[in-house]
């Protein structure tokens, strides 16, 4: 086996966290004789571990494949430069790394749901548009969706299983299509990574009831992000999807939500005037 | 990078193998201080068809685009060190204040 071709490497980058697995990509780029040679270590969930490439030396590919590794249980791991020996000669390797990719199960493909999805491919998910009306549930209204189904909101995640990369955002046209949805979503297990559900007070605490009285736990409600979004003053669809957005940022990076100037207050601490 | 950004370059990359075309594959793999881009973005320098991707735009990349020329004439990988520090208030577009370590390294278009 010979080096690993850099189109070989961005390919497996790209298709290996659309099957739902996780891959590192590692490059000797110090100044050395094996400057440019590239491994790949793929991990598919319930698959053996694979190696793509090689480092096209005999000795030394092991610390590389144990940096590889460490780095893929780290779960805040992100690609950069390591320094490694390798055989017996310092190195430098750099890493990149790509999880699963994330899904983003929209349900409802009316007016939020186009900008939505939009703002979702973005953002690096795959996007899943589902609604029961034939002539909403069209690609022409959803170009950048990897997939657009029409299903029942009675079964609406048939032919999409959730899973824990599922993001699920209610926007249908009615709190009733919204419970039936929303009820099958928290019985799942394992639970999907996010729901969120589009509504007014009114709405959503009519939906709770609901749930309640089906004998949905307090536990369970307190997991659905409803009203969904960051409180931006969104009016618009767009603008609403942009309040989305931003919260399924936030959820994904940990963020607080708060205006960043309120956070650094750097006119307060730097910039005082004198009394 | 973001998995579209991913998926561009694979394409780009792909065209230049099918192709039979050299090319040179740019990857921001360190900064420090205020950059532009952030690491693991990347640029493919492409002598036919030009650039895919951006390490950041400016002067900084004016300069990695002329090693990649080099990357391509030699056929050996290049490491190059850009510099934005330089003139804090001039206010260029180019200036933020930071240092980005590039390796640029040339893509055969043989199928190994």
């Amino acid at each position: 086996m010979t080096s690993l071709h850099p189109a070989e490497a961005a390919r497996l980058l790209v298709e290996i966290p659309e099957r739902g697995g996780s891959v590192i990509v590692a490059t000797v780029v110090g100044d050395n004789q094996f400057t440019g040679n590239r491994i790949a270590l793929i991990v598919i969930e319930k698959e053996e571990p694979e190696l793509r490439g090689s480092l096209s030396l005999k000795s030394g590919t092991g610390s590389v494949i144990q940096l590889m590794k460490n780095i893929l249980e780290d779960p805040r791991a992100s690609d950069g430069l390591h320094e490694l020996t390798i055989a017996d000669h310092l190195s430098e390797v750099y890493i990149e790394i790509r999880r699963p990719v994330q899904e983003l199960v929209v349900v409802g493909a009316g007016h939020i749901a186009q900008p939505l999805a939009h703002l979702g491919a973005l953002l690096g998910f795959q996007v899943i548009v589902i609604d029961d009306r034939p002539e909403f549930a069209t690609r022409e209204r959803f170009p950048s969706a990897e997939k657009v189904i029409r299903a029942d909101f009675s079964d609406p995640f048939r032919e999409t299983p959730l899973h824990t990369r599922s993001h699920v955002l209610l926007v249908t046209r009615g709190h009733k299509y919204d419970y039936a949805c929303l009820i099958r979503a928290l019985r799942m297990d394992p639970p999907p990574a996010y729901i969120g559900m589009i509504g007014s007070r009114r709405r959503v605490r009519a939906t709770y009831v609901q749930l309640l009285e089906e004998g949905i736990t307090h536990a369970l409600l307190d997991r659905i992000h409803a009203p969904v979004g960051l409180d931006v003053g969104a009016e618009t669809p767009e603008e609403i999807a942009v309040a989305v957005a931003a919260e399924l940022i936030m959820v994904r990076r940990g963020g607080t939500g708060a205006p960043l100037k309120g956070v650094e207050r750097i006119v307060e601490r730097f910039f005082k005037e004198d009394k | 990078m973001t998995h579209d950004d991913d998926r561009s370059l694979t394409q780009a990359l792909e065209a230049a193998r099918e192709a039979g075309r050299r090319c040179a594959l740019a990857t921001i793999v360190a900064t420090k201080g205020s950059t532009p881009r952030k690491v693991g973005a990347r640029m493919i320098v492409d002598p036919d068809t030009g650039l895919v991707g951006t390490v950041g735009g400016g002067c900084g990349e004016a300069e990695v685009i002329e090693a990649a020329y080099k990357v391509i004439e030699t056929g050996k990988a290049q490491r190059v060190n850009v510099d934005l520090t330089d003139d804090l208030v001039s206010w260029s577009p180019a200036v933020c204040g930071g240092v980005m370590d590039i390796f640029v390294e040339p893509v055969s278009p043989e199928f190994s």
